[in-house]
């Protein structure tokens, strides 16, 4: 079902009889739905799924587009198709197959599969033992960089994706392709949410 | 603009071959045809016209597949430069194939080349200063390498000139181991640069902060638009707002109908005439076809890139110079330099939270030598010194934040923290045993041998590197930096991309490959002025440099043909 055509009906029905769970679970099982909807070039269906969540729980949609509303999934699922080499891509797999047997140990059953409450705990600690990027100059890193897991590289892959999709670079990202000049110290409220290029 | 006349199948000898259209090789070009010289521009890679072969200058991330991310192929092709960082989807196409041209390091080292039209001016930095006496008499005063063959007033007018044309936006300063240049107006500082800069200045006498001197145009030049703050120089200006020789040099060089530029040309060797005593021509390989064919002309221009120079050079063997063109000296691959690279420190600035920018400057902060700059500042660590870049920006990395969800996502789209870095180039010394060597083992697509590098910073260049993040800390702890941090990523020499030396200039043929007017001790109609002929290497970045010797040969050269002195 399409998402939109959806929240709409879902929201019908919200004022009039539907509680908030039956409401999520419903929207739930309808953006699997969606998921069916694109075939993966690189993903099997189980890790697309992973992606999926992992987007959806970062970057949910409130006001502004979410992660999935922007297709970060199909994005990222493009970009380890034809960017990455087969040992990054092999090695993707193993930690997205770490990642969910993690969670069918902590709480019986595949990241996606897992309701909302559960998945916040999973990365909660994730955000906690998760290694991070260390500062970098001019497109390198500096000083040391410790291993960063796959929670924090997806975490940023999906922040990356979201933010270079042509609908928020364009429309909430402040976007000015050709600024013209320099403005050296412009109050912030001049120009709201950071740039986007 | 005309199409670059690339037909030179009528014509085999011309006034004057110039080996390569970068930054010195699109002045030589410029200079030579409008002297009136028929002049034969050899490039090995193709043909970029300004504007016309820009293909991803007005891309946005949306717009390109991996919106910058490179596919396995090309990061095989990129296999070295990759390491650089600074290659990506929007200007791969202007990075050299490391596979196709292939080199060995004997020790770490970074070849960044840009083989086409233009060169690596393309992709430069921009930042350009002049040199003063303290690099040409550093040699001299302190005993290391030697002596250049020439002082800072018998370059200053041709600083002078190549500014004029060029276009060097900038802030006077006085201040005499950094000249000034004649500049257009400066760019400006935001305000947490003005605010660090304030401090530094007031905690440290006799160390300032000025914007970045940089050959971009912050007015209207010569035809050429101003810079329009979109920071995507390097994929080509649709503008002309900053200095390559595709925008700059080699389009009037082509309207004086002088020019004829041969794409997909590797130079194998300049031919010397035993018996006149000079080069006659050049032998070329056609990159696409594998043909030999020679050039005759009166005067050649080496202008292939620092390494590449000599590396044509070393090839270049006859009876008279058996161990390559003007190697008397044996110096020839020798005293390879480059500056140190990615050593400072960055923090945070808290206070203006309020206060953010519109542009994306092409440029940032610049602080000139203070290190044994006079007998107050001498250092008893080291000799020479070091000079700082860096700039203050809204930053962060929202993936480090330990949140998710909605709030973490409405957050991320506001600008980050302040950030404020500052990274040092240190001067490298000229050790006569970091050079390059011609590799027969190891050969080319074209069956070319290839260059071993074997090069290393040494003692002196590591407590420079100590001074810089030592000074780097103390600077931005003092100016109320949150989160100081320190850095030194011991990049090994290449990655400055400032590699100078290999054929230095000097008074001697004994002990140098080129006269003070560039010429080759032995061949006075090869010059040589690109970063191949430096005999120090400051610590001041030298494109401008390069600009200045260049148009100063091509006068002298043209001066001396007229004379029939070569």
């Amino acid at each position: 079902m399409d998402r939109r055509k959806a929240l709409k009906r879902t929201g019908l029905l919200a004022g009039a009889t539907v509680i908030a769970p039956s409401l999520f679970s419903l929207l739930q099982s309808c953006k699997d739905e969606k998921r069916l909807d694109w075939n993966p070039e690189f993903f099997s269906k189980k890790e697309a799924l992973t992606i999926a969540s992992i987007i959806d729980m970062v970057l949910p949609r409130t006001e502004t587009p979410g992660g999935l509303d922007v297709k970060s999934d199909i994005f990222i699922d493009k970009v380890v198709a034809n960017t990455y080499d087969e040992k990054g891509q092999e090695n993707l797999r193993n930690q997205i197959a770490e990642f969910n047997k993690k969670c069918q140990n902590d709480f019986g059953a595949n990241f996606y599969e897992l309701n909302e409450t559960d998945k916040k705990k999973v990365l909660e600690e994730q955000e906690k033992t998760s290694g991070k990027f260390s500062p970098g100059v001019w497109g390198t890193t500096v000083g040391d960089q410790e291993p960063i897991g796959f929670y924090r590289s997806m975490k940023s892959m999906a922040i990356w994706a979201y933010t270079t999709s042509e609908e928020v670079g364009e429309k909430i990202l402040s976007y000015d392709p050709i600024p013209g000049g320099y403005e050296s110290c412009k109050p912030l409220s001049e120009v709201g949410n950071k740039w986007s290029l | 603009m005309a199409n670059y006349n690339i037909d030179a199948k009528k014509d085999m000898t011309y006034d004057a071959i110039v080996i390569g259209s970068g930054i010195s090789g699109g002045w030589a070009a410029k200079e030579l045809c409008e002297k009136g010289l028929k002049t034969l521009v050899l490039e090995r890679g193709n043909i970029v016209e300004h504007v016309v072969d820009y293909p991803t200058m007005h891309l946005d991330p949306w717009d390109m597949d991996y919106r910058g991310g490179l596919t396995p192929e090309q990061k095989k092709k990129h296999y070295k430069n990759i390491r650089s960082g600074w290659v990506g989807q929007d200007t791969e196409h202007f990075w050299a194939d490391d596979e196709a041209n292939p080199y060995t390091e004997v020790k770490p080292f970074l070849w960044l080349r840009g083989h086409q039209m233009g060169g690596k001016s393309l992709l430069w930095g921009k930042q350009t200063y002049r040199w003063s006496d303290l690099d040409f008499e550093a040699n001299a005063k302190d005993g290391h390498g030697i002596d250049w063959p020439i002082r800072y007033k018998d370059i200053e007018p041709w600083y002078s000139y190549v500014e004029k044309f060029a276009g060097i936006s900038g802030e006077s300063l006085g201040l005499p181991q950094l000249p000034d240049s004649h500049f257009l107006p400066p760019m400006e500082l935001n305000c947490v640069e003005k605010h660090v800069k304030g401090r530094i200045e007031k905690d440290f006498p006799g160390r300032h902060m000025i914007i970045g001197r940089v050959a971009h145009l912050t007015q209207p030049h010569n035809g050429r638009g101003q810079c329009q703050y979109r920071n995507r120089c390097s994929r080509g200006c649709p503008y002309g707002a900053y200095f390559s020789s595709n925008a700059v040099t080699l389009p009037p060089a082509n309207a004086t109908g002088n020019l004829t530029i041969r794409p997909y040309s590797i130079v194998q060797s300049v031919i010397y005439d035993d018996k006149k005593g000079k080069a006659t021509g050049v032998r070329i390989i056609d990159a696409e076809t594998n043909e030999d064919i020679e050039y005759s002309a009166k005067i050649i221009f080496v202008n292939a890139s620092t390494l590449s120079t000599t590396q044509i050079l070393m090839n270049s063997v006859s009876n008279r110079f058996e161990n390559g063109l003007g190697n008397d000296s044996g110096e020839l691959g020798h005293n390879l330099m480059d500056h140190t690279y990615r050593v400072g420190a960055m923090g945070k600035v808290n206070g203006f939270d309020d206060k953010y920018y519109k542009g994306r400057r092409p440029n940032g902060i610049y602080i000139p030598r203070y290190w044994n700059v006079d007998e107050q500042t001498k250092s008893d660590k080291f000799v020479r010194g070091f000079g700082f870049q860096g700039g203050g920006y809204r930053g962060g990395n929202a993936a480090n934040t330990e949140s998710f969800g909605a709030d973490f996502k409405d957050n991320m789209l506001k600008p980050g923290p302040w950030e404020f870095f500052i990274t040092g180039f240190a001067e490298c010394l000229p050790y006569h045993d970091n050079k390059i060597s011609l590799n027969k083992e190891v050969l080319d697509k074209w069956g070319q041998p290839t260059l071993s590098i074997d090069a290393e910073f040494k003692e002196n260049e590591k407590a420079l590197n100590k001074q810089i993040q030592e000074d780097a800390v103390e600077m931005l702890e003092k100016a109320g930096l949150k989160d100081v941090l320190g850095f030194d990523n011991e990049h090994p020499p290449g990655y400055g991309v400032h590699e100078m030396g290999t054929a230095r200039m000097g008074k001697d043929s004994k002990t140098a490959v080129l006269n003070e007017f560039n010429q080759v001790h032995g061949a006075k109609n090869v010059f040589v002025t690109d970063g191949a002929c430096m005999t120090s290497s400051s610590c001041v970045n030298p494109s401008l440099t390069y600009m200045a010797l260049t148009a100063r040969a091509a006068d002298h050269a043209v001066s001396e043909l007229k004379k029939r002195n070569i």
